[in-house]
């Protein structure tokens, strides 16, 4: 594989959805090749830190308002089941 | 479940009490629509598609937003040539974005249009993988690959605007 091939890769490698023998041949490439494996690396910081930076704590009282909302719909049968997806 | 599904709800509808009655309106539709779950198949991925349906469904409509991104001036390794123009070391590029208050990174994914916000999101916040994404959104699998692509894109771009704003860089 040719560095212009690994770099239209890299994302869907990161990602983990190349078939393990394209998986293989792209960590070898990185392996060997530093222009390559910088913006690789970079690449996949950048992806933690979205993860990381864009995880928001749930309130405590929102598991407790889930259930009683639930509850009352279990007492109130008329309802027809909806439609949901 | 509920915690990933707040954060998603967070980024979704950009504010607290918009997400927690997205969450419970979600949970709400799943119990009442429990029926037409298929057992043995992905019920995460079953609530996101309720959670992401409900959203556009209800809360789009309050958001006036543009639904596209004109992102053909943007190319690819957007963000990683513009750190490497300013001369950082590789391994410093990250730092600066690292650096940023995690309202900045959020913001710049909750203003990007929403078919993008949600693939780059349930991808890259949530780590579903491509054919999930492509269950839970209703698209082919080659519409989520090129969302993706080109939300992270715009993400980059906007993440850079901020960093330039916060004269984290010289300009």
């Amino acid at each position: 594989m040719d560095c212009e091939e690994v770099l239209a890769e890299v994302e869907h490698y990161l990602h983990g959805e190349l078939d393990p023998d394209r998986s293989r041949h792209l960590a070898e490439h990185l392996a060997a090749c530093s222009p390559c494996f910088d913006r690789a690396e970079f690449q996949r910081r950048f992806k933690d830190i979205v993860r990381t930076k864009c995880h928001s704590d749930a309130p405590e009282h929102l598991v407790m308002r889930v259930r009683m909302a639930i509850r009352s719909e279990r007492r109130d049968p008329r309802r027809p089941p909806d439609q949901v997806v | 479940m509920l915690p990933g599904m707040y954060s998603a709800a967070y980024r979704l509808t950009r504010n607290a009490a918009d997400a927690e009655d997205l969450v419970q309106e979600t949970f709400l539709r799943a119990y009442r629509g429990f029926h037409q779950f298929q057992p043995g198949t992905n019920l995460k991925a079953w609530l996101y598609r309720i959670l992401t349906n409900t959203f556009i469904n209800s809360y789009r409509k309050k958001q006036r937003q543009p639904q596209t991104i004109s992102d053909d001036e943007i190319e690819d390794w957007y963000l990683y040539s513009k750190m490497a123009e300013e001369g950082l070391e590789p391994s410093a590029e990250t730092s600066v974005i690292e650096s940023l208050p995690d309202e900045d990174v959020q913001e710049a994914l909750s203003s990007l249009p929403p078919q993008f916000r949600i693939a780059v999101l349930l991808a890259d916040v949530e780590g579903f993988s491509y054919k999930e994404i492509a269950e839970i959104t209703g698209v082919p699998i080659g519409t989520v690959m090129s969302r993706l692509h080109r939300g992270r894109k715009a993400l980059e771009k906007r993440l850079w605007d901020v960093v330039r704003e916060r004269g984290l860089v010289k300009d």
